[in-house]
C-alpha cells in the first residue's frame, strides 16, 4: 500500500496540485508566474474576453478533439480486435513473436515513425506515386494535411495499445468454455456475443482506455500530419506554455479537462454498479 | 496531457538545478552551457572552440524563443549562453534576467557591421551580441506560380487557397495582416488586433500547412506552391534549386536579429565572453554562414563569402534593404494567441 500511495503523491497529487494552483495564478510581462488568487483563467475558457458573452472556441477545439480521440479508438477496436484475437490463440512457442512484430515500430522514436508517415502521404510521396505509376490515378491524391491524415497517424500510434491489453484477455480464456458454448449449440456469433465478448470485455475497455484518453491530448500527430490549421485541444495547451507566456490559463484548460474526465469516469462507473 | 509532463519536468529540473551550485562552482572555469535553437549552432564550431579554449561545452536546444523563456522562467540557472531574437533581448534586458557583458572581454566586436550594433533592443549593446540576421518574406516555386507575387495581399489574393505554408509563429501572422493595411507590426492595440482579424478571417481558411520548424519540407514534397517563411529556409531552398525564389514583402517586411547574451547568475561568464569573442573571427563567422545562410551579422566575415552566397537572393536580399525589427509586447502575446485560436477553431 505505501509504495503505491508514493508512487500516486510523487506522479499525480503533486503535479496536479501544481497545475491546480498555477491555473488560479496570474503572470508578468515575461510570462512568470505571480501568485496572487484569480478566477480570470476559468472565466476565459466560457467567456469570449472581446464580446463579455459565452464563447465556444475551446469547446469547438475541445469537441474536435473528443470527436478525432472517438474515432481513432472505434478504428482501434474494430482493426484491433480481430489482431489480439489471432495472436492470443496461436499455438503458445509463436505468440512472443507475433507480440514483438506489435512492439517493434515502438525501438524507433516516434517522431520518425511520423516523419515516415509523411513521407508516405506527401503530394509527391511513396503512396501517390506508387498509384500514379500503376496507372490507378492520373491526379495525386491529397492526403497529407487532411483530417483523414491525422486519424491515419493517430490510429497508427495507439492501435499496440489497444491489442496488447485485450490480447491479455484473450490469452487467459479458457477454450474450454468456447467449446461448451458450441456443444450446446450456440452458433459462432452467438458464442461470440455470449461466452467471448463478456470474457474479453476487461482488456477491452482497458484497450479503450489507453487509447481514447492520450488520443485526446495528443498534440504532435495533428501538428506534423495535420498541418496543424485545425488545431487540437493539446495544441492549444501547448501553445499557451510555448507561445503566449500563459502558464496560468494553459493550467485552467488542463485542469478543466482533468476535471470534465474525472466526472464522466465517475458516472460511467455508477452506471456500471447499478447496471 | 503533455503540457502535465512538461510542467513536472520543469518543476524537475528546477529541483535539480538549485540543489547543484556547489558543484557549478568547482567546474567553472572548463565548461560552457550553451542553450541554443536547433539547426543554428554548427558541431564544427563547437568542437574548433573546445579545441582553442579547452573549455567542454555542453548544448542543449530549443525551437522558438518563448519555449527558451519558459525554461528560463522555471528556474533554471546552470545555462551560460543563451540565443533570444531582439524584442525577446529586450523583454529579458526590461525584467533585469541578462548579465551585462564586459565588451573589453570580447575585442572581436569590432568586426560587427555598425549597422548590426547598437541596435533599439539593446542601444548600447550592454546585454547582447548579434549572432545572424535574418527576415521573413514570401518563397515561390516558380514552375508552380508563373506570376510574380510580392505583397502578403497577393499571397493571400484566393488564387493559391490551400497551395499555402505558413509559420506558425502568431506574432509574425499577425505582424503581416498589420502591415497588409498599412499598421507598422510593433503597434499591438486591441483596436489593431480587431483590424487585423479581420483580414485573417478571409487568410487563414486558404492555408494548408503551419510549420516553424521547417517549412521548407512541405514546398519541396510538392504539398504547397508557395509560403512566407524564414529567409534562411528560402535559402536553402534556393541552393537546392534556383526555382524557389524569395521575396521581401512590398508591403511591410521585417528583420529579427538573433543574438547571444548571458542570463543572470550564470555560472561560467567568462567561458560564454570567450565563446562571443571566439565566433566573432570572421573565419569561425564564416562557417556559421556556410552551414545555415542568414545574413551575417559580421562584416569581415562578410569579406569571406563566395560570390555564390552573396548572390542567394534569400541571405542577402539585394538593396540591403532597411528593415523593422519586432519589440517587445509583453502580455499582449496572449491577446494574439486569441485572435488566432478563435479564427482556426472555427
Amino acid at each position: 500500500m505505501t509504495p503505491m500511495l508514493l508512487w500516486l503523491v510523487a506522479f499525480v497529487v503533486i503535479p496536479t496540485g501544481i497545475l491546480l494552483v498555477y491555473s488560479f495564478c496570474q503572470r508578468d510581462e515575461l510570462g512568470q508566474i505571480i501568485y496572487t488568487f484569480s478566477w480570470e483563467n476559468y472565466r476565459r475558457i466560457f467567456i469570449d474576453s472581446d464580446t463579455g458573452e459565452f464563447g465556444t472556441t475551446y469547446l469547438t477545439v475541445f469537441v474536435r478533439s473528443v470527436e478525432y480521440a472517438g474515432l481513432t479508438t472505434v478504428i482501434c477496436v474494430v482493426m484491433g480486435y480481430p489482431v489480439a484475437w489471432f495472436i492470443g490463440r496461436a499455438p503458445e512457442n509463436r505468440r512472443n513473436f507475433l507480440l514483438m512484430l506489435v512492439m517493434i515500430p515502438f525501438w524507433t522514436s516516434f517522431l520518425v515513425r511520423t516523419y515516415a508517415w509523411i513521407t508516405i502521404l506527401s503530394t509527391e510521396g511513396l503512396l501517390n506515386s506508387f498509384l500514379q505509376y500503376t496507372k490507378l490515378i492520373s491526379e495525386p491524391f491529397e492526403m497529407l494535411y487532411t483530417p483523414g491524415a491525422v486519424i491515419v497517424g493517430l490510429v497508427y500510434s495507439y492501435l499496440p495499445f489497444f491489442i496488447l491489453p485485450v490480447y491479455g484477455s484473450v490469452e487467459k480464456l479458457d477454450n474450454s468454455l468456447v467449446e461448451a458454448a458450441f456443444d450446446l449449440g450456440a452458433g459462432p456469433v452467438r458464442t461470440f456475443q455470449r461466452v467471448i465478448l463478456p470474457l474479453t470485455r476487461p482488456g477491452i475497455m482497458a484497450g479503450i482506455l489507453l487509447v481514447f484518453i492520450p488520443a485526446i491530448g495528443m498534440f504532435a500527430i495533428s501538428e506534423l500530419m495535420g498541418g496543424n490549421s485545425q488545431p487540437t485541444i493539446g495544441e492549444v495547451i501547448q501553445d499557451q506554455f510555448l507561445q503566449a507566456r500563459d502558464w496560468p490559463f494553459g493550467a485552467a484548460l488542463g485542469m478543466t479537462i482533468v476535471v470534465l474526465f474525472a466526472v464522466a469516469f465517475s458516472f460511467t462507473a455508477r452506471q456500471r454498479d447499478l447496471t | 496531457m503533455k503540457s502535465i509532463r512538461l510542467l513536472l519536468a520543469f518543476a524537475l529540473i528546477g529541483l535539480v538545478a538549485s540543489s547543484l551550485p556547489a558543484q557549478a562552482q568547482q567546474k567553472k572555469k572548463s565548461v560552457l552551457n550553451l542553450f541554443c535553437w536547433s539547426e543554428y549552432v554548427p558541431q564544427e564550431v563547437i568542437d574548433g572552440f573546445t579545441k582553442e579554449t579547452g573549455i567542454k561545452v555542453n548544448v542543449e536546444n530549443y525551437a522558438s524563443n518563448e519555449q527558451m523563456l519558459a525554461k528560463l522562467n522555471a528556474g533554471a540557472s546552470k545555462y551560460d549562453l543563451v540565443q533570444p531574437s531582439e524584442y525577446t533581448v529586450e523583454g529579458l534586458i526590461k525584467a533585469g534576467k541578462l548579465e551585462e557583458l564586459n565588451l573589453g572581454n570580447i575585442p572581436n566586436f569590432k568586426n560587427l557591421d555598425p549597422k548590426y550594433t547598437k541596435m533599439p533592443h539593446d542601444p548600447e549593446n550592454k546585454y547582447s551580441v548579434p549572432w545572424m540576421v535574418g527576415s521573413v518574406g514570401i518563397v515561390v516555386n516558380t514552375t508552380k506560380v508563373k506570376e510574380p507575387v510580392k505583397t502578403y495581399k497577393e499571397v493571400f489574393s484566393g488564387k493559391y487557397k490551400k497551395r499555402i505554408v505558413i509559420l506558425d509563429d502568431h506574432r509574425e501572422i499577425v505582424s503581416w495582416a498589420l502591415n497588409s493595411i498599412g499598421i507598422p507590426a510593433n503597434d499591438i492595440t486591441p483596436e489593431n488586433l480587431e483590424k487585423a482579424k479581420a483580414v485573417l478571417k478571409d487568410w487563414l481558411p486558404q492555408v494548408k500547412v503551419y510549420d516553424s520548424d521547417s517549412p521548407k519540407t512541405a514546398l519541396l514534397n510538392g504539398d504547397v506552391d508557395l509560403g512566407i517563411v524564414w529567409s534562411g529556409e528560402a535559402a536553402l531552398l534556393y541552393k537546392k534549386n534556383k526555382k524557389y525564389t524569395y521575396t521581401l514583402p512590398e508591403d511591410g517586411a521585417h528583420q529579427f536579429i538573433d543574438s547571444l547574451a548571458i542570463p543572470k547568475d550564470a555560472p561560467h561568464k567568462e567561458s560564454a565572453e570567450k565563446f562571443i569573442n571566439y565566433i566573432l573571427q570572421p573565419e569561425v563567422s564564416l562557417k556559421i554562414s556556410k552551414e545555415f545562410p542568414y545574413t551575417n551579422p559580421n562584416a569581415e566575415a562578410r569579406k569571406l563569402l563566395t560570390k555564390a552566397q552573396l548572390d542567394n537572393p534569400a541571405s542577402y536580399p539585394p538593396g540591403e534593404p532597411k528593415l523593422d525589427t519586432f519589440k517587445d509586447i509583453g502580455k499582449a502575446s496572449a491577446d494574439i494567441d486569441k485572435v488566432i485560436l478563435d479564427l482556426k477553431g472555427k
